[in-house]
């Protein structure tokens, strides 16, 4: 067990835990972040991705002793201040099927319109490459992004 | 078994809402009377929420939001003010399984007259308040109005009046030139909740002191538990309790990576497993082989095989398709409280009614003491159909009496140990007529039934009337043929065999569909025109409908959809260099036709999909599209992976082996176009857009290289 500090969402926890849990069990079962989806475990479909400091991560490939000190933002944290462009394109373009992959494919799009704020089709499967959706929603995921690269950078 | 309908009036107690159900009343054929239960799928409350039940399973198909619109419709409901509650099984809901693209025909009765009796006991109360008619009086947007008078009331205001009225037993249902809301677009229900994280799936699922499970099982199939040592599994911090349960040894622990912790701990002896032997290349090859001779027969169509015998030219052609996994991403699990002779079930699941039994037979208590709630599913496809992890859940449960346990199967778990789409092989013949005519054909499909919930017996394997059954795509081939003859041969093979999507119909229509381009290409006939002909449009002999094992098959529709796809999909289009099209089509025996278009380039590139789908009367367009979408991708996945069985054990294990349609591989441009072949009510699509598209990329890649695609993985 070891002491370890990280923030999410804004908010700083400080836990007593086994340092070699991946940090997706720890926000899904420690501190009941559930939005961050478990599919494969091994990095190969992108449903437990968080942003790190911004940066899309794979959050069942960290270990809680790598992430401490670090600050995450889960799919929960991403709409804090109200929808942001990707969220709302999503439901424009009503992306979901069983929805299961896309809290995945949202943080992943919202970091590539800041990095890219007017992103290629190529750009798009370059950036979701990673990530499976077994209901074949990708069409729709293409189609939102670029609706939302169209709507500006204000979130 | 028949069924009897009354319309009743439940309680309106306490809430002042007016509840609107159903009795029905299961009856034998004896005309004896059944036990009655009151049944609920639709309650207004006195703030105009119209509060409608679901009675079926949401995992991305969009049942949850089309099956609302037909009450809402019904009920000249303001659909903004609906709110969704999912039906749990009891006595109100008996049969609440979502399965084989039937959801929307299922329901469309029952919803339109839950619909239709609220709205007329609404009407006649206002009616009522005004002392006018109610002929005279309209509604719509959840409000009476009386034309004449000017005046009007919110269904709200009048959910205590209406509530006194006589329930109709036959009220009025609209006629489709006056609806107002089925047709349009209507965006997912749940989809706020599911961008914002909110949406609680079955792996989500959340209970104070809830503790966490896994289970070890057997590597090889059917191996058991002999022995095992749990003292390091108990030294790993957070790990409660170890205990053995039928299908391997379950670890709970506070969370779920203590447990897997815990689990890989352990040492566990398993017992020898006459399965140990099996490879699924050896069993491709026994499937070959069962194809030689014709199997049972399930259609014969003229003078049968008989009609081979005067061919001019013949030909043979084997055609092979592999065992796959689901792999939804959600991957099964199922939280279970066990406590004073009662159990309660949050399941992902696809068939809650038997969860009811199979927690009473594995707890011995009555199915009634077993609550289920049915939690939305991240992809079922089939495989939440079958309830071994409820099983296993309420198992491990049991071992911690008062406390919920939720059960975890990792996506490994989910990979190797779930049931499968059966392997199988096609033999198809042709005879062709001395001036190249199709005048006798025949479809031999081996594979494995069902055998997760009985295995079938040797005489019912031999019995025509439950092989059709396991036959979709061949006794329903929606094509006349002079004379040809259908069979199917059981092969048995160790692994759960159960519901995939589609069920049994992909394999059949992958080797009927190519094999028809095959006879194409050889007889020099374009695809879509032989087809038309095959259909009988030219030909008064051939009926326009026939029935096969229940189902209605209408050939008009099909031609229909082939047709459009001529005129539509601009099949004459110029191709770039190393393009070709390949064409499909299949009549998908629930009464959905889908015909594909696809233009491929090598080594297995999909540029253009045009889709032309006939689903019956059109709910929602718009989830339509996303049905075809979704199925045709998901068609793609199944030319990439497989599962392969070596020793007895499930080779592929996760996505890095078992891979899925990626992101890049979508087609980049999708075009669907939805036709109207005049059925009067809607039929279901989950399932039936993904059967040709197969064959549809198959034989477009198969133009490109010359070489037949007779086998999937390509
Ligand atoms: S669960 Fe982390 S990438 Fe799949
Ligand atoms: S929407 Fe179901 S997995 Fe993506």
């Amino acid at each position: 067990m070891s002491r370890i500090t990280l923030n999410v969402n804004g908010k700083s926890h400080t836990l007593d835990i086994a340092g070699d849990m991946p940090l997706l069990w720890v926000l899904r079962d420690i501190l009941g972040l559930t939005g961050t989806k478990y599919g494969c475990g091994e990095g190969s479909c992108g449903a437990c991705t968080v942003l790190a400091d911004g940066e899309p991560v794979q959050s069942c490939r960290i270990t809680v002793a790598e992430a401490a000190g670090n600050s995450f933002t889960t799919i929960e944290g991403l709409a804090a201040s109200g929808l942001t462009r990707c969220q709302k394109a999503w439901l424009e373009e009503d992306v979901s099927q069983c929805g299961y992959c896309q809290p995945g494919m949202i943080l992943e799009s919202h970091a590539l319109l800041r990095r890219k704020p007017k992103p290629t089709d190529q750009d798009i499967d370059q950036a979701l490459a990673g990530h499976l959706c077994r209901c074949g929603t990708y069409p729709r995921i293409r189609k939102a992004i670029q609706i939302a690269a169209g709507a500006g950078s204000k979130s | 078994m028949k069924t009897r309908r009354e319309f009743i009036k439940l309680a309106a107690a306490g809430s002042g809402a007016l509840v609107l159900g159903f009795r029905i009343g299961l009856g034998d054929e004896t005309g004896e009377a059944g036990p009655f239960a009151p049944n609920a799928w639709v309650r207004i409350e006195p703030d105009g929420s119209i509060v409608i039940k679901v009675g079926k399973t949401e995992m991305g198909q969009g049942v949850r939001t089309a099956l609302p619109m037909i009450l809402a419709e019904e009920l000249n409901a303001d659909f903004q003010k609906v709110k969704l509650e999912q039906a749990s099984p009891g006595l109100l809901f008996r049969s609440l399984g979502t399965g084989g693209s039937t959801s929307m025909m299922g329901m469309w009765y029952p919803m339109r007259h839950a619909g239709a009796a609220a709205r007329t006991m609404l009407v006649a109360a206002a009616a009522e308040r005004w002392s006018v008619p109610p002929e005279s009086c309209r509604s719509a947007g959840s409000v009476v109005h009386h034309p004449a008078s000017g005046r009007q009331v919110a269904y709200g205001d009048l959910v205590a009046d209406a509530a006194r009225q006589p329930v109709p037993q036959e009220p009025t249902l609209k006629k489709p030139a006056e609806y107002t809301l089925l047709g349009s677009s209507i965006r997912r229900m749940d989809a706020p909740d599911m961008v914002t994280g909110q949406a609680v799936y079955g792996l989500d699922f959340r209970l104070d002191g809830m503790k966490y499970a896994v289970i070890a099982r057997p590597p090889v199939l059917d191996s058991e538990v002999e022995s095992f040592d749990d003292a390091a599994t108990k030294k790993i911090p957070g790990v409660l309790k170890v205990a053995q349960v039928t299908r391997g040894v379950a670890v709970i622990a506070d969370n779920t990576w203590a447990a897997l912790k815990g689990r890989a701990a352990l040492k566990v002896q398993w017992t020898d497993s006459d399965a140990a032997g099996f490879n699924s290349l050896d069993h491709m090859t026994a499937l070959e082989k069962a194809t030689e001779a014709p199997g049972v027969t399930i259609r014969k169509d003229g003078t049968g095989r008989a009609g081979m015998a005067g061919a001019a030219k013949r030909m043979e052609a084997v055609y092979h398709y592999p065992f796959l996994a689901h792999a939804a991403i959600e991957p099964v699990n199922s939280t279970v409280l066990v406590e004073k002779g009662k159990c309660e079930i949050w399941s992902p699941t696809q068939t809650p009614n038997t969860l009811q039994f199979v927690a009473s037979q594995v707890l011995g208590i009555p199915a009634f003491e077993v609550k289920v709630h049915v939690l939305l599913v991240g992809g079922g496809f089939g495989r939440r159909l079958g309830f071994d992890f409820d099983y296993e859940a309420v198992e491990v449960a049991k071992e911690m009496e008062g406390t919920p346990v939720h059960l975890v199967w990792t996506r490994e778990d989910d990979m190797r140990h779930g049931h499968f789409q059966a392997a199988s092989a096609h033999r198809m013949l042709a005879g062709l007529d001395a001036s190249g005519n199709l005048a006798a054909f025949e479809h031999r499909k081996a594979s494995t039934p069902h055998n997760i919930y009985r295995a079938p017996t040797e005489e019912q394997k031999n019995d025509p009337a439950a092989v059709i059954g396991w036959a979709w795509g061949v006794y329903d081939s929606p094509y006349a043929f002079k004379s040809a003859e259908m069979t199917y041969r059981a092969v048995d093979a160790p692994m759960p065999i159960g519901p995939w999507r589609a069920v049994f119909s992909p394999s059949s229509v992958f080797a009927r569909e190519c094999f028809i381009d095959e006879v194409a290409v050889a007889t020099g006939r374009d695809p879509v025109e032989l087809r038309l002909d095959l259909l009988g449009r030219n030909d008064e002999s051939v009926p326009e409908t026939f029935v096969a094992n229940g189902d209605l098959i209408e050939r008009p529709r099909m031609r229909q959809v082939l047709e459009t796809l001529k005129k539509n999909g601009d099949l004459d289009r110029k191709l770039p260099k190393g393009h070709a099209l390949g064409i499909a089509g299949n009549a998908y025996h629930t009464g959905t036709y889908v015909a594909y278009a696809v233009e491929v380039s090598l080594p297995f590139n999909v540029h253009k999909v045009s889709c032309v789908v006939d689903c019956g009367l059109v709910i929602n367009p718009h989830g339509v599209r996303q049905q075809v979408e979704g199925g045709l991708i998901w068609a793609l996945s199944n030319m990439k992976g497989q599962t392969t069985f070596k020793g007895g054990r499930a080779v592929q294990s996760n996505y890095s082996n078992f891979p899925i349609t990626a992101f890049g591989e979508t087609p980049p441009e999708i075009e669907t176009f939805i036709v109207d072949g005049g059925a009067d009510r809607p039929n279901g699509l989950g399932e039936p857009t993904v059967c040709p598209m197969i064959p549809a990329v198959a034989n477009g890649l198969s133009r490109l290289t010359g070489s037949r695609i007779r086998s999937l993985p390509v």
